[in-house]
């Protein structure tokens, strides 16, 4: 397989995140409105501790254990919350809007994209939780792209973005159960494997992700990984507060987050207990890996020197005072291009 | 095999699995074996699938008779499950395919080579009544090059499946397809996927060896 010459690569700030599904609905409205597509979320917010989407997919296999394949699972549509139906026709146009309230129609949905948003962990007053954000990782070793025997999934050379041709896929799904990341969907109409495309349409033209570029709450940091002017090699090499999601799954995520710190804890006396952390450190290790009780500490140094009056540049890359600076050079307006679909 | 020369029939009634002339047709009985675990084209789907766990059908039987214009193949085996559509994303389609030398000397347990291409004429249930003309050169590389000259036909009854396959003997097209003329004689091989089991791709039950195939000539006056 030709390794990618640079990789494009995204930094999320899990301690920015407010889980207001704009990035999902940025994508949405953007990639995946055609039939067939309606239970897809190429990016998707979950609570965290939680179940995720699809409904425990962490549980179901996938990726590399030292080096080799690993056999994974294909998730059910159900298991990604499906698209629900419901009654727009009764409400809005069917002069009933006073007496009939939005339902889903059918069969009472027993799971969703985001079902078990905010319910967290952890007992009060020491109750925790935040929001991860996913989209494809674009691996640096793709167990999709390993996996399809039809070698309809390529890796670019320029960018490291992954790929499915839709025109060599014949919708065999063995990338759906190899990537242990559970973030390929099917298209059960076109009978062919999708997912995210890190925007490439954009990327080509100097425009960030929608997924970055929407956010309110500037979570998202986008470049070429090997840009030390750019903010991904900053926070992932140089400052090292930057991690992949489950490494153990062995593809080498170029999706990094920030790790979340929570408010301190308190005692049986109200008090505030700073001997550990709100978020125990093994559900972040259990997630990112030990790697994680390092970026914490280094994010708590930082903070501290804040906290105390002083400056800190990773504290001013983080908060991102100047948006632009969140896209490595992908800053072009999305408005100012001529866009045009192809058939 | 003897593809039985049939004339004065349309189309039609050759591509409807349940047609006299297929009553009147002599089948074979054919075992099949799973493909072997060890051959499949990635390590994915090598780890995924033992051998134990591929080829849920283990026989079928196959006739084929043909007008001097076009050769059908009726492919019948016994199947609780009528996987007939992909709507959600771990369910998967019966299907079926004959495989045909499209050059002397192509191999079949490899799907062909580079240079000695393989002519498959495929039919899965979710796409009933278009078949798939399919070429390859090798494991991994089959790709469909029309579906418009290979009509597939399946009816699923009383737990079993009778699927024609039918094509016009000779097509013109720049690709490597199988050419085929009466009175002579060829190979074939046969292949089923179980939907309701998962199998797909290179997931299937199969014939072995080429199997030989004699086209019936034309009888006299038809020459």
């Amino acid at each position: 397989m030709a390794e990618s010459k640079r990789q494009l690569a995204m930094v999320m700030d899990l301690n920015k995140c407010i889980g207001c599904q704009t990035c999902t609905i940025a994508c949405k409205r953007l990639w995946t409105r055609d039939e067939g597509m309606e239970y897809m979320w190429w990016n998707s917010v979950n609570t965290m501790p939680g179940r995720g989407t699809p409904r425990d997919w962490e549980q179901m296999g996938g990726g590399f254990r030292d080096g080799s394949a690993r056999p994974g699972k294909l998730p059910t549509r159900r298991d990604f919350g499906d698209a629900w139906e419901f009654n727009h026709q009764e409400v809005f146009y069917g002069g009933k809007g006073d007496k009939v309230h939005l339902k889903v129609q059918g069969e009472e949905p027993d799971w969703g994209p985001n079902w078990d948003e905010d319910q967290g962990g952890g007992e009060y007053p020491n109750a925790y939780y935040f929001y991860l954000p996913r989209i494809c990782n674009h691996c640096t070793h793709p167990a999709c792209l390993e996996a399809c025997p039809r070698r309809a999934i390529s890796k670019r050379e320029q960018d490291g973005i992954v790929l499915i041709d839709e025109d060599r896929c014949r919708g065999y799904r063995f990338c759906m159960e190899a990537c242990p990341y559970k973030k390929i969907y099917f298209n059960h109409q076109k009978k062919v494997s999708q997912k995210c495309i890190f925007c490439f349409p954009r990327i080509e033209q100097g425009v960030a992700n929608a997924c970055a570029r929407q956010c309110p709450g500037r979570v998202r940091f986008v470049g070429y990984r090997d840009d030390p002017d750019g903010p991904i090699w900053k926070l992932v090499e140089h400052w090292k507060v930057a991690i992949p999601l489950h490494p153990e799954y062995g593809t080498e995520p170029n999706v990094f987050y920030v790790p979340p710190i929570a408010p301190p804890r308190f005692d049986e006396q109200g008090n505030l207990d700073e001997s550990s952390r709100r978020i125990p450190d093994e559900h972040l290790v259990s997630l990112f890996g030990t790697p994680v009780l390092d970026a914490l500490k280094v994010l708590e140094g930082e903070m501290a020197k804040t906290r105390g009056g002083g400056k800190s540049e990773l504290m001013d890359l983080l908060i991102a005072y100047q948006w632009k600076d969140m896209f490595g050079g992908f800053d072009r307006d999305p408005a100012t291009i001529e866009w045009e679909r192809e058939a | 095999m003897k593809a039985r020369y049939v004339g004065g029939h349309d189309l039609q009634t050759l591509l409807d699995p349940e047609s006299t002339v297929w009553q009147h047709s002599r089948a074979e009985a054919i075992r099949m074996m799973g493909t072997p675990s060890g051959m499949q084209p990635t390590a994915a789907i090598r780890v995924a699938w033992p051998d134990a766990r591929i080829g849920a059908i283990d026989r079928v039987s196959v006739a084929s008779v043909h007008d001097g214009r076009h050769l059908a193949f009726r492919i019948e085996w016994k199947d609780e499950s009528e996987n007939r559509t992909i709507d959600d994303t771990t369910s998967f389609a019966d299907a079926a395919a004959v495989l045909l030398p499209s050059v002397k000397g192509a191999p079949i347990i490899t799907m062909g080579a580079p240079g000695l291409a393989v002519n498959a004429w495929y039919w899965r249930a979710d796409e009933d009544g278009s078949g798939r003309q399919v070429v390859a050169e090798g494991i991994g590389t089959t790709r469909t090059v029309d579906r418009k000259l290979v009509v597939g036909r399946g009816i699923w009854k009383d737990g079993r499946w009778r699927v024609v396959l039918a094509r016009p003997m000779r097509v013109e097209s720049p690709e490597p397809l199988a050419q085929l003329h009466p009175g002579d004689t060829t190979g074939f091989g046969v292949a089923v996927w179980e939907g309701s089991r998962g199998e797909r791709a290179g997931i299937k039950s199969f014939s072995g060896d080429w199997r030989k195939l004699q086209l019936a000539a034309l009888p006299q006056a038809r020459r």
